[in-house]
């Protein structure tokens, strides 16, 4: 599945050229045809799709229809709306926004980037180092990739705002959260 | 009068003072969500399903109830005072509700829109009580073909009507099945496309794909959007929240006429409240043009009521779908419906007979949301409008946050943090290109519900696809299903030849 994610930061790169010179028809074939990308997700899906149904280990004995019989109802389907979605995005480009930006891409990557990563650290940082840390730093990247502007108040906003969850949750509502490097000082 | 004890006797489950604070907590909360920018009911319900989990069910359901009405309020709210509906039902609401705050009558919009919720929802609630067991038992009468039937109604239904284009709308249902058949297969036990991981043979959790789909994708597409696009500020909220006696008399007629749309459409799967309170705006309109004085375009007060209260009247229609047939009509009745699968209840027409004391404390605790709503909106919609303004970085930085946090607690799993965080990926591409997300919520809910029933059906009869079509029953759905999608067809050329004229 993380195929998802890398063909979004690529096709991000593609449908590059798009605002910067006001959307001229000879900006490419890409300007207004990223929504492509749905159709290659689509797609992929529909690959993993045929992946598993090859290698499927079907029990004996399995009544008919069995296990692949959905399945493979699903995986057709993907491929034929796939296809649909190629025609549709071929023939009725999206419209390029004509107003004064001077942006290079529709998205913001750098933000998207930011949070994303944000997120992904917290997801692995949050048994080795504790709940209070992670999510103390997933507040402030996101906030900071969000445009504030006051870095060393967030620090601070962020420890308070975990430890509050930490508290309500944890010792008021008994959800267990991890308590990494500082287990013992407050477990 | 058998219901009317019945539900006696679920009032006096619900009125303990835990389960009233329980309520509250949920009314105030989700009012609190819905009213975020960005943030609509459906969400208010994921987030908060994972705290609801530490309660014993009848306690969770009765916050739900609160978080559930609470979070529609909302919606309205920021469309009113905004012009940005927090979900696609307060549209409809927030054309001549946002008109009346410009003119500085943005309380009056609020209570206007306060109390067609709670009309709405309370004729639409009374009427599950008396009708919801009676269809109960017609749904014992249903089979596997019938409930492949009405599961294959949901999706087209829900995949053509709601989203802008059929293709769009599919391709978002076809996700949400693959979604949906990841894990063991329930009838063969064969391990279905979980690339032998240990984490996903139990399939991809609901919460997991909510909370992915409908947050973490919210919190993507804000900061793709946040440096881009120009900021909006919200309409200051002043005066008194409440109607004059002649505002009050304008708005009831419009108030019950729009209940009126709402009752029937929340037993229809059609994904939602939209066609209803767009159907109730424009009947409003209709007969607007014809009074003396027309008010609509300068902030008619009937503008507000009638899609409002047809809004709430489709949920709490839904409601009773959801109970008596199992089935979700809306993204938001299908988080309920992963709410009660986790307690282990399977709502459907063995709810009624099995947790009959449970379903009934959960109808009286609607009725209880409802009235907590009216007392929370109606005297602090000002206060509401305070939470417009959070500094956004903050406000989705602990959106975030929470995402992380409901996601761990219901599972305490990395792989699942890990899965939400591609799932919110897909969300916001999805979103980006304008891809509908409620058909991916029905697909996965009830995707399993449409293998297993087509699955047995075909077993018992031997393989004969024939069997699907037998009943009488299915013939009906078919039939209606037909009668649907010609109405939208018709609804989209009669809409491109106005649009050329």
């Amino acid at each position: 599945m993380s195929v998802d994610a890398q063909s979004a930061a690529t096709t991000g790169q593609t449908d590059g050229g798009t605002g910067g010179t006001g959307g001229k028809p000879e900006d490419g074939f890409w300007v207004g045809r990223s929504g492509l990308m749905v159709a290659g997700i689509l797609v992929v899906i529909g690959l993993y799709l045929t992946h598993g149904i090859v290698t499927m280990d079907v029990p004996e004995g399995a009544k008919i229809p069995g296990p692949k019989f959905f399945p493979v109802l699903i995986t057709i389907a993907t491929f034929v709306l796939a296809g649909l979605l190629v025609v549709q995005g071929l023939r009725h480009p999206e419209p390029v926004p004509q107003d004064a930006t001077n942006y290079r891409m529709h998205s913001d990557w750098k933000s998207l980037g930011i949070v994303f990563g944000a997120f992904l650290a917290f997801a692995l940082l949050l048994v080795p180092v504790g709940w209070l840390l992670s999510a103390a730093l997933l507040f402030w990247c996101v906030s900071h990739a969000l445009g504030s502007k006051r870095p060393l108040f967030d620090i601070g906003l962020a420890l308070v705002f975990s430890s509050c969850i930490q508290l309500a949750f944890g010792a008021g509502l008994g959800l267990t959260l991890p308590g990494g490097i500082l287990e013992g000082i407050y477990g | 009068m058998e219901s009317l004890n019945l539900l006696l006797d679920g009032f006096s489950q619900a009125l303990t003072p835990m389960n009233l604070l329980w309520v509250f907590v949920g009314a105030f909360l989700g009012t609190a969500v819905g009213v975020l920018p960005g943030l609509g009911s459906s969400m208010a319900v994921a987030l908060l399903l994972p705290v609801t989990f530490s309660l014993d069910p009848v306690g969770a359901f009765i916050m739900f109830a609160g978080v559930y009405f609470g979070g529609l309020f909302g919606d309205s709210t920021m469309g009113i005072l905004m012009n940005t509906p927090g979900g696609s039902t307060a549209i409809a609401t927030t054309f001549e509700g946002h008109r009346m705050a410009k003119t500085g009558r943005a309380p009056q919009a609020l209570a206007t829109s306060a109390i067609g919720a709670f009309i709405g929802g309370l004729i639409a609630t009374t009427l599950v009580v008396f009708f919801a067991p009676k269809l109960a038992e017609i749904a014992v009468l249903f089979g596997p073909a019938e409930y492949f039937a009405l599961a294959i109604f949901a999706f087209i239904a829900t995949a053509s009507v709601v989203s802008d284009s059929v293709v769009k709308g599919l391709s978002a249902l076809a996700i949400g099945l693959m979604l949906a058949v990841v894990g063991i297969d329930g009838i063969s036990g064969a391990s279905r496309f979980t690339a032998d991981v240990p984490q996903l043979f139990d399939g991809v959790s609901i919460i997991v794909i909510t909370v992915g789909l409908l947050a973490l994708g919210e919190v993507f597409h804000v900061a793709a959007r946040i440096h881009r696009d120009p900021k909006l500020s919200a309409v200051t909220v002043s005066g008194r929240p409440y109607l004059s006696k002649r505002e009050f008399r304008e708005a009831l007629p419009a108030w019950l006429r729009g209940t009126a749309y709402g009752v029937p459409f929340g037993v229809i799967p059609v994904g939602g409240a939209e066609v209803p309170t767009f159907m109730a705006y424009g009947t409003e309109r209709r007969l607007d043009r014809k009074r003396k004085m027309p008010q609509f375009g300068k902030g008619a007060i009937r503008g507000v009521a009638a899609p409002e209260a047809a809004g709430n009247a489709t949920s709490g229609t839904a409601m009773g779908a959801l109970l008596a047939l199992g089935l979700p009509t809306s993204a938001t009745a299908a988080i309920m419906l992963a709410a009660f699968q986790q307690y282990g209840l399977q709502p459907g027409p063995m709810l009624f007979e099995r947790n009959s004391e449970l379903v009934w404390a959960l109808l009286a605790s609607l009725f209880v949301g409802l009235v907590m709503l009216l007392v929370l909106n109606l005297p602090f919609a000002p206060l509401w409008a305070k939470l417009l303004l959070i500094p956004k970085p903050y406000l989705y930085a602990g959106i975030t946050v929470f995402c992380g946090l409901g996601v761990y607690a219901t599972s305490a799993a990395v792989s699942d943090l890990l899965i939400v965080l591609l799932i919110g990926a897909l969300g916001f591409v999805l979103r980006r290109y304008g891809f509908p997300l409620a058909p991916i919520m029905i697909g996965v809910v009830l995707g399993p519900l449409a293998e297993t029933s087509l699955r047995n059906a075909m077993m018992s009869s031997g393989g004969e696809v024939s069997v699907l079509v037998e009943s009488p029953v299915t013939w009906a759905l078919y039939g209606v299903l037909g009668l649907v999608l010609l109405y939208t067809v018709w609804k989209r050329l009669n809409t491109r030849v106005r649009q050329d004229v």
